[in-house]
């Protein structure tokens, strides 16, 4: 009797629920931002430490204020024959003509190796030989056969590229399941709106996938090809800036090289966002 | 109407020998008639709505629709998977209008036909979500509806319902009757459940497996008698029903124990 009563008049608190869920594989999507934020401001400080106690001679590591205040200069009065916006503009129409290129002939070969036995079977050999070979390695041939002018390093960006979305769209193709085109096909669909309106919309997030890498692959290339010959472009300025050991210019260019690659695949997730809203939920 | 005579189909295994999956089946759908196909898997029941359907051909005999022989798939039979083949990149109403779009009928035309079916299938709320935002069951009414679209002389259904939970399943069997109620269009529905044979069959064949052929036919009467009077509950407790279903129960069971006894 009292037992019950001492329960009526204990003061009611909050009930405190443990809120439970199944124990996740891996990080199990939680988030990771703040982690990542507090790392890259660690990393910059632990930079901004070493560079200002001297435990590094500033020819090799300048602190993080001479970058920006260097970042400045080269934006304003440039370094090596032109603007810092001019280098990355050089950059830029090299990497964006050679995906322009890569894309036009990659998506349609590569379908077309996806549909047809013939010509799956004549670009295999070529394109199995050149594609595992680092770019670098035929640039000499490029440059001997074409000369050191943009066509070359265009060409080799646009080879280097070709690859993987060639591949990529083949393995979309690959990707279509019989039953979508059977149901297509019992709709009366003929051989060109079966194409379009199911081959190609099913191979699209694959070809997606194969710009996303390809870009990749073609700005990596591109900054080793411009240390070797170029007269501009922010490979090149690196380049330069090496030569006469001006550590804060070599800074300079790898945060801008870094900042292009990671606009470019922002870019591409918005691209793929936007044609491909469907892609995993289906 | 459609006539399948003596198909039979051979395939090559992988060890390069031959896998008889069709031995010498014939069929009649006729007009306002649903034909269901019913057996264990390996029976050759999917092999047999391939061939109806022009996806395969056959290895002898003959398949006519309307006296005109079948040599591949078209816009005269419409067929829903069990897998749902709806394009995500397109709404729901722009699935349902594919093979009006096929077709080349003019965009306006195709929107209104696809919102006629989409009520048809209790849908007209979704014509413009996309495919992955519906349930199982509702992807399986747009499939159900966009077969129709195209105003098929048959339907042909590979086991539509098969992914379904058994409630949902239910409702499906409903929708479907009253889709052929209103329409009236031949139906070919390959199930392994003797229930959903039995309710929406007005012919029933049995099929046994290697080789897959027809080892018993039975006219029924249980969905005439939904589609009439509408009440499930009445047809599936009919000692009628049970007595069939029993039957046919024991033609499949008898059968693997003879296989069992080949073993």
């Amino acid at each position: 009797m009292t037992a019950i009563a001492d329960v009526r008049t204990a003061p009611r608190r909050a009930p405190i629920r443990r809120i439970v869920a199944l124990r996740p594989v891996g990080r199990g999507g939680r988030p990771t931002l703040a982690i990542t934020a507090a790392t890259g401001g660690g990393l910059i400080g632990l930079w901004f430490l070493v560079s200002s106690l001297r435990l590094a001679s500033p020819l090799f590591l300048p602190r993080p204020d001479e970058v920006v205040t260097q970042f400045i200069a080269v934006a304003t009065d440039g370094y090596a024959n032109a603007t810092l916006f001019e280098h990355v503009e050089a950059s830029l129409a090299r990497v964006m003509s050679a995906l322009l290129l890569a894309a036009a002939a990659g998506i349609p070969v590569g379908l077309l190796m996806g549909m047809n036995r013939w010509v799956k079977g004549v670009l295999d050999a070529p394109i199995g030989f050149y594609w595992p070979l680092p770019p670098l390695a035929y640039l000499p041939l490029m440059i001997i056969w074409l000369g050191i002018g943009e066509v070359s390093k265009v060409l080799l960006l646009t080879l280097a590229m070709f690859a993987p979305i060639c591949l990529s769209a083949q393995a979309g193709v690959r990707s279509v399941s019989v039953e979508r085109v059977n149901v297509a096909l019992s709709l009366g669909a003929g051989r060109g709106q079966l194409f379009r309106d199911i081959v190609f919309p099913s191979a699209l997030p694959e070809i997606l996938t194969g710009l996303r890498i390809s870009v990749g692959i073609g700005w990596g290339t591109l900054v080793a090809a411009e240390l070797i010959a170029a007269r501009r472009g922010i490979g090149y300025m690196i380049m330069s800036a090496s030569e006469f050991l001006a550590t804060d210019v070599v800074f300079v260019g790898i945060i801008v090289i870094a900042a292009c690659a990671f606009a470019f695949s922002a870019a591409m997730r918005g691209l793929e966002h936007w044609l491909v809203p469907w892609k995993g939920k289906s | 109407m459609l006539t399948v005579r003596d198909a039979s189909v051979f395939f090559a295994a992988r060890d390069g020998s031959e896998v008889h999956a069709l031995d010498r089946v014939s069929l009649d759908l006729r007009p306002d008639s649903i034909v269901v196909a019913l057996g264990t898997s390996g029976c050759g029941k999917s092999t047999l709505l391939n061939a109806i359907a022009g996806f395969l051909p056959l290895s002898e005999g003959s398949i006519r629709l309307d006296g005109r022989s079948i040599d591949g798939p078209g816009a005269d039979r419409g067929v829903v998977f069990q897998k749902d083949t709806l394009l995500p990149w397109m709404s729901v109403a722009d699935n349902v209008a594919l093979g009006l779009k096929f077709a080349g009928v003019p965009l306006r035309e195709r929107r209104r036909r696809a919102g006629e079916l989409l009520r048809l299938v209790g849908l007209e709320a979704f014509a413009d979500a996309a495919p992955y935002e519906l349930s199982g069951g509702m992807r399986q009414r747009v499939g159900i509806a966009r077969a129709l679209a195209t105003e098929p002389k048959i339907l042909l259904m590979d086991e539509p319902f098969g992914a379904l939970d058994s409630l949902t399943r239910e409702n499906m069997q409903e929708l479907l009757v009253s889709v052929w109620a209103r329409t009236g269009k031949q139906i070919f529905f390959i199930t392994h459940s003797i229930e959903e044979a039995l309710f929406l069959g007005t012919t029933v064949v049995v099929m046994s497996p290697r080789p897959g052929r027809i080892v018993a036919r039975f006219d029924l009467e249980f969905v005439r008698d939904f589609a009439r009077d509408g009440s499930v509950g009445a047809i599936r407790s009919a000692p009628k029903f049970s007595e069939m279903r029993e039957t046919i129960r024991n033609i499949i069971h008898g059968f693997d124990a003879r296989m069992g006894a080949l073993q």
